[in-house]
């Protein structure tokens, strides 16, 4: 079972469920864990891939992966702070002020 | 004896990832991340990548999961505060569909690949030594921009979560 | 042979169009110019390409071959290549000649008629675009550059009847003679094709036409000499297509004179004669062209018995005579029906100025029972009338006996004793109408004395001229019986299909005849309008007053029922069909754009689940083909 292919599958699992959370939550913290737990995901195929041919360049890869991901919530949790403060709520549908009503 | 710890590995982490998709209070899909990115070290650990399983309980877990916590119980969440999502079950179906072709597709190319050996290796693959001598040799120039990057983050976060000043009468 | 000469035939009075176009459009917009420039450009202009024609007249005299000039080529295209090329043989000379002379005495005339009028540049300005166009059409080397001339001279016909444009019944007059030339234009260009194709393409100048018409198939050749007729029934006011004629007397006097007089309309007999090779080898097209002139010669005949108006009762003589022209054409006598042109040039384009300067020194009364009671004492014009009238009546040893009595010979030498007859009631009737006229206007007495009015010398003496030439032209083709020389017979004798070979006692015999009927028609007239009561005029009632209502019918036949079928077109088949199919399509197209819209509702959710299927399909299409291999 921890072979090539269930790694593989274990990774791939975990990368649907990251996009399924992305596009059926309307919570922007669920969303923001979605897109953690898709890297996640990814992180393991990189990882995977690395001890498949016995290659470093997949570990550091991952590590980057980490490093961006930490600095990405950084930024992705003081937006939504700031978003909380203007509109007291979390939901991700009530920002569509881009949309033009049609004539 | 590998294969038991994989499997309770696996279904932990996607268990845990299923209760963050579908579970509609936040702080129980936080601890569901938690959960799921705990087995993942594991799984690294499997791997054979030591270090990355260390830097996979610090940062993930012990950073960014916290930091997520936190704001969650900081920002006082109540239940009306809570977006309501009638179409959950729905939507989350109907993603399910979409991501089977890209499963299959993957899952396809990978098991075209040879067998290998995947089983642990004690010394000389996945420690720091090993993840040292390749990232500052081949990997320099990707580590300084990393480091540039997460310096840039540092100051946005702190310019965005400032509290701004009214806006005064501007000159001209 | 070659010369540089026609071109300049042409060119001249163009250039004086241009530059009285020109010199009225500063007139207009900046400064006043005085009338004397534009007269200057407009009466030299044209007596410059007399002397050219006079120039080449003694080339040809001399016995010089075929004048041409080559322009340039115009179209190249597969069997058919049309050069721009004049022709100048002893037709088209002789044609040119009457053409600018009569054409520079009626400049001369009309700068003392249209004296004081506002458009006096611009009215000579078309004059000479006018002459330069007629010049085209008759100088033309291939029935395309005839055709440039004939739309140009139906193109300034129209101008030049429309002048006075602020009046709309002169800008309907125009309307309807360039919509029934129009009709006659697509007869001329059917025709035109039809002879093309018939010829086997093998090119379209005259003489190539002429050489290779025996090889064409006799129905075409009849066929297009129809279409060609057609033509010339429109240009040249016969029947059916001659009601543009009176209405164009709407135009102020000189034009009448020039175009519907002396020129435009004989460009129909002329076209006839070009094509003489044409109606030699069909001759039932030639008798029913010579039926045709009779009968427009018969009817316009009768209804200038009842005109009232001095210009229509001279229109509808116009009318009648060109049915003369036709008859001498169309039965083969190319010689005398254009030796009528001729002198009829000068005695109708002579009476029509006399008949201005009457108007205008009546203050524009046209009406002859007015004209009459108001008469005042007009020494020339009276003179001069007099003479045109006695010409037109067939008088010797005036000019229009001479003409008259050849095509009358003529067709009862070829057996055609109905087209006599008519003939012969038309001469009657034409000495009558114009004695009438003559009677009326100038002699029947109102009771009143009549006061010397003096006219303009631009106006009397261009009338001295033409009725010098009136009288005596007749002796440019003086028969040979009585020892003449019989030189138009013999310059234009190659165009002959037939010979005039009578014996003498029935040609004396034929002249008496024509002479006594003009004599009866003329003592009708006196014993009845020469102590006419002016004051009672004549009714308007009656069917030939009304003109047959021939007006009445194309109206109701052919304009309404065009105008029914316009309209229809318009209202249903566009706006509603066309339009409406089109406008649904755009409504459809809008639709869809809305429905595509929703798509775009600014949530990015939704973005990145239409990305997520994006991506889904993309794989699955690549998991298709890599499960293929």
């Amino acid at each position: 079972m921890a072979s090539l292919t269930g790694y593989a599958t274990v990774s791939m699992i975990l990368f649907s469920l990251g996009a399924i959370g992305v596009v059926s939550r309307r919570n922007v913290f669920v969303i923001y864990m979605s897109i953690e737990l898709m890297l996640n995901g990814i992180n393991l195929f990189l990882v995977t891939f690395a001890r498949y041919h016995f290659n470093m360049d997949g570990q550091i890869l991952s590590m980057m992966v980490i490093a961006i991901a930490a600095a990405e919530a950084a930024i992705f949790l003081s937006v939504i702070i700031l978003l909380f403060r203007t509109k007291k709520s979390l939901d991700t549908d009530i920002f569509t002020e881009l949309k033009q009503e049609v004539e | 004896m590998i294969d038991f710890v994989f499997v309770a590995l696996s279904i932990c982490a996607i268990a845990g990832g299923g209760t963050m998709v579908l579970h509609k209070n936040p702080i129980y899909c936080a601890v569901g991340l938690l959960i799921s990115v705990l087995s993942v070290a594991g799984l690294f650990a499997l791997l054979s990548a030591t270090f990355m399983f260390m830097v996979q309980i610090i940062v993930y877990a012990g950073a960014i999961m916290t930091i997520i916590l936190f704001l969650l119980m900081f920002l006082n969440i109540k239940e009306q505060d809570l977006p309501p999502e009638p179409k959950k079950n729905i939507l989350v179906a109907m993603g399910v569909i979409l991501m089977i072709p890209i499963n299959l597709l993957v899952l396809e190319g990978v098991s075209r690949l040879e067998d290998s050996d995947m089983s642990i290796v004690e010394e000389g693959f996945g420690g720091i030594k090993e993840l040292g001598m390749k990232l500052y040799t081949d990997w320099l120039l990707p580590f300084e921009l990393i480091s540039i990057l997460l310096l840039v983050a540092l100051v946005g976060a702190v310019v965005l979560a400032k509290k701004r000043e009214k806006r005064g009468v501007k000159n001209g | 042979m070659q010369t540089p000469y026609l071109l300049w035939i042409i060119l001249v009075p163009l250039i004086g169009a241009l530059l009285n176009t020109g010199f009225y459009f500063y007139h207009i917009k900046y400064k006043k110019i005085p009338e004397k420039v534009f007269a200057i450009i407009g009466t030299v202009t044209p007596f410059i390409a007399f002397l050219f024609t006079l120039n080449l007249f003694f080339k040809l005299l001399d016995g010089s071959a075929n004048l041409e000039q080559t322009l340039f080529q115009w179209l190249d295209v597969d069997s058919l290549s049309v050069e721009v090329k004049f022709l100048g043989d002893k037709l088209s000379i002789f044609m040119s000649m009457f053409v600018t002379f009569v054409g520079w005495l009626i400049h001369i005339y009309a700068v003392g008629y249209m004296k004081g009028d506002d458009g006096f540049g611009k009215f000579f300005a078309y004059f000479n675009l006018f002459l330069a166009s007629m010049l085209i059409l008759v100088l033309a080397d291939n029935p395309i550059i005839l055709f440039v001339g004939w739309e140009g001279v139906g193109v300034c016909s129209y101008l030049l009847i429309s002048f006075h444009y602020t009046n709309a019944d002169n800008v309907m007059a125009g309307n309807k003679a360039f919509i029934v030339n129009r009709v006659g234009d697509l007869g001329f260009i059917l025709g035109v094709i039809t002879l093309f194709f018939a010829l086997d393409q093998s090119g379209l100048s005259f003489e190539t036409m002429k050489t290779n018409i025996n090889m064409a198939p006799n129905e075409l050749l009849i066929l297009s000499g129809f279409l060609l007729f057609v033509g010339a029934m429109g240009k040249s006011a016969q029947v059916p297509l001659y009601v543009w004629l009176p209405d164009a007397m709407a135009g102020p006097t000189p034009i009448s004179a020039l175009i519907h007089a002396a020129t435009m309309v004989t460009a129909g007999i002329y076209m006839v004669a070009r094509f003489h090779f044409l109606y030699s080898s069909v001759e039932e097209i030639g008798l029913f062209i010579a039926y045709i002139g009779a009968i427009s010669a018969l009817f316009a005949a009768i209804i200038a018995t009842r005109q009232q108006d001095i210009k229509k009762i001279l229109a509808y003589s116009t009318m009648s005579q060109l049915g003369y022209m036709f008859m001498g054409v169309g039965l083969g006598f190319y010689s005398s029906g254009l030796f009528h042109v001729f002198t009829h040039a000068f005695f109708k384009a002579m009476l029509f100025m006399g008949a201005g300067g009457a108007i205008l020194a009546l203050h524009h009364e046209q009406n002859i029972f007015k004209m009459a009671q108001h008469r005042k004492r007009l020494p020339i014009i009276s003179a001069t009338f007099l003479i045109g009238v006695i010409a037109i009546s067939g008088i010797p040893p005036f000019s229009g006996f001479f003409s008259k009595d050849a095509i009358l010979a003529a067709s009862f030498q070829q057996g055609e004793y109905l087209i006599w007859g008519i003939g012969m009631f038309t001469a009657f009737l034409t000495a009558f109408y114009m004695f009438r006229l003559y009677f009326i206007v100038f002699v029947a007495p109102n009771g009143q004395e009549s006061q010397y009015t003096y006219t303009d010398k631009t106006i009397t003496i261009p009338l001295l001229i033409l009725a010098i030439g009136a009288i005596f032209a007749g002796f440019l083709n003086f028969p040979a019986i009585f020892g003449g020389s019989a030189f138009v017979d013999s310059w234009l004798s190659e165009l002959n299909s037939i010979k005039l070979h009578m014996s003498h006692a029935t040609e004396y015999a034929l002249m008496i005849a024509s002479i006594a009927v003009a004599g009866a028609g003329i003592f009708v007239a006196y014993k009845k309008y020469a102590s006419f009561d002016v004051y009672k005029p004549e009714s308007e009632e009656g069917l030939i007053a009304n003109k047959f209502y021939v007006d009445e019918f194309y109206d109701k036949v052919f304009v309404q029922s065009i105008k029914k079928m316009s309209t229809f077109f318009d209202e249903t088949v566009d706006t509603k069909y066309i339009d409406g199919g089109l406008m649904m399509i755009c409504r459809e197209f809008v639709n869809v754009g809305k429905k595509l819209a929703i798509l775009q509702n600014a949530n990015v959710r939704y973005y990145a689940f239409y990305m997520l299927a994006g991506i889904s399909a993309i794989s699955m299409y690549i998991y298709i083909t890599l499960l293929g291999q």
